[in-house]
């Protein structure tokens, strides 16, 4: 199968190129990128790696696949020694004491970290326009956005300044920004990779993923990164993925769509007609194509983000200038805590805690947050019921193509909605993975939940039929 | 005694107010129709019987070294933490 990652580890066995010069390439291209994708360049630590690579290699030691690749990090995982800034003013000096267990796990695997990347301040946004470090721009189109909130992450896999970045999704933040920049993005199952030393946004929905330029890549980087941790102890054990098992479709014989995102007003036009060709091309390999029914976009939309905001207001809230960020000294004690919120967190970060504090706050819980619970409830019975019809759901990563740099943040409202495709597999914690192909932004694939290799697996069908 | 809060308190940011864009949002919820109010979310869940160990795992040098840059003052060998209760 094709693989970056495979392609270059022979290079590197073949001594065509030595570690030194792939890792100085990639930190130059990032350097003089104008896409805004660059936090923080780990420039130092990538060349003293690059160079045990190439001693190991001179010396005629074996090394591991991931051993010398260099790779992104979104700029909200700790990784010791780095500044860890969420892309935001309160943390904009922060320092990591520790590192993320998915970082260690492909640190320890050899691969070299470059570069801390742009992102939507603590994931708030769907455009990586809200950011201290500039609005990222789209890799194929730069007047357009890079999506969010692993815009910088997605932008440099598809400029090939990264062979794979690690971004994080809590309602998409992987996959659209993939879709909108037309690579590969995986959110696996909610708790198979680690969340411990992933900065927490909404801690029931946030998830660790890879973005890459070919399927087998995001397969060799998510089993490195799978696995129980003491440290999340919503981890559970997975087994690793095999190659092998991604050549075929067995298992595969009924794919589901949801009908109400086909047929809704919002989606472009063309992404409808591109969907639907991509239906029928599946309906003439012999897999049987069916209609679901499923909850309305604005639902879906409103359900994940009165849970995400109330999260994010109690996960936030230990931001105040003490511990974490700088503090801004006014009158009183309370009044510093204010003001230091006030000043350093941006506008969308504002608008999500304030959000989060109404839905939580004494006559608003029950009739928005406890009902927001229950209909997730409801979501993710649904997905269960149609998992016993269906093998695979289908759906468009976003109804329309990425928006111009600067109109999300004129209209927050029309920024939530257009999550509409992808907050519902959140909610429901199902592997959906983004693939390059169908519609000008993609599509997404989705399983029962822990069924990731299928995703992968019906991904490697479609690379060949559509 | 009940004492109503405002959001700018309760989030504790200065001048915050309730955004138009999110109750749209809220709106939907109170509007939306759920089989039963009574939440059964137990899907994050841990078993007692999967409860880490309750040891205490000792920080490396570098981690203390790190924490203690990012608490830059310190005053006869402790660190200076800025005030955090007032009343």
């Amino acid at each position: 199968m094709e693989s970056q990652i495979q392609q270059i580890h022979q290079q590197l066995v073949d001594k065509k190129i030595t570690c030194t010069a792939l890792i100085q390439e990639r930190l130059d291209l990032l350097k003089a990128n104008t896409n805004n994708t660059v936090n923080q360049l780990l420039e130092d630590i990538a060349l003293n790696l690059a160079k045990k690579v190439d001693a190991k290699i001179n010396n005629g030691d074996t090394i591991g696949l991931l051993e010398g690749i260099p790779f992104g990090i979104k700029d909200v995982y700790m990784v010791q020694g780095t500044k860890t800034t969420a892309s935001s003013h309160l943390l904009k000096n922060y320092k990591s004491a520790y590192t993320a267990t998915a970082i260690q796990k492909l640190l320890d695997a050899g691969a070299i970290p470059l570069v801390k990347e742009n992102c939507d301040s603590f994931g708030h946004g769907s455009s990586s326009e809200n950011t201290i470090f500039g609005a990222v721009k789209n890799a194929i189109n730069p007047n357009l956005v890079g999506g969010g909130s692993s815009g910088g992450s997605a932008v440099n896999v598809a400029k090939n300044y990264t062979v794979f970045s690690i971004g994080g999704d809590t309602g998409g933040s992987i996959r659209q920004p993939a879709g909108y920049n037309n690579i590969y993005g995986l959110k696996p199952t909610y708790g198979r990779i680690s969340r411990y030393g992933l900065m927490a946004y909404a801690s029931s929905t946030d998830c660790v993923g890879p973005l890459a330029k070919s399927i087998e890549d995001i397969r060799i980087v998510l089993n490195t990164m799978s696995g129980k941790d003491v440290k999340d102890q919503t981890t559970y054990a997975s087994a690793d993925i095999n190659t092998e098992n991604l050549t075929n479709i067995n298992g595969i014989k009924t794919v589901g769509y949801f009908k109400n995102f086909i047929e809704s007003d919002a989606i472009d036009a063309q992404v409808k007609a591109d969907f639907l060709t991509t239906l029928d091309k599946i309906k003439a390999k012999g897999i049987a194509v069916k209609a679901l029914d499923f909850f309305e976009s604005n639902t879906l939309v409103s359900t994940y983000y009165t849970l995400a905001m109330a999260e994010t207001a109690s996960n936030l809230s230990r931001l105040d200038g003490t511990n974490y960020g700088e503090r801004v000294e006014s009158g009183s004690l309370k009044e510093t805590y204010a003001v230091t919120r006030s000043q350093n967190f941006s506008e969308e970060t504002k608008r999500r805690i304030v959000g989060g504090n109404q839905v939580l706050s004494q006559g608003f819980s029950d009739k928005i947050y406890l009902k927001g619970l229950a209909l997730r409830d409801q979501i993710s019975s649904n997905f269960e019921k149609d998992f016993n019809t269906v093998d695979i759901i289908l759906s468009p990563v976003t109804p329309s193509t990425p928006p111009k740099v600067g109109d999300s943040l004129k209209d927050p409202h029309a920024m939530y909605l257009s999550d509409a495709y992808t907050v519902g597999f959140s909610l429901g914690q199902l592997p959906t993975f983004t693939i390059p192909q169908g519609t000008a932004t993609g599509l997404q694939i989705s399983a029962a939940k822990n069924n990731d290799e299928l995703v992968l697996k019906f991904a490697n069908f479609l690379k060949d039929t559509i | 005694m009940s004492k109503i809060m405002t959001v700018d308190i309760l989030s504790s940011i200065k001048g915050a107010e309730p955004s138009e864009s999110v109750n749209k949002l809220f709106d939907v919820i109170k509007n939306a129709q759920t089989i039963n109010n009574s939440t059964t979310n137990t899907i994050n869940a841990v078993s007692l019987n999967d409860l880490r160990e309750d040891v205490i795992i000792e920080s490396s040098t570098t981690e203390k070294e790190i924490i203690k840059e990012n608490f830059p003052n310190e005053k006869n060998g402790f660190l200076v933490v800025t005030k955090v209760i007032e009343e």
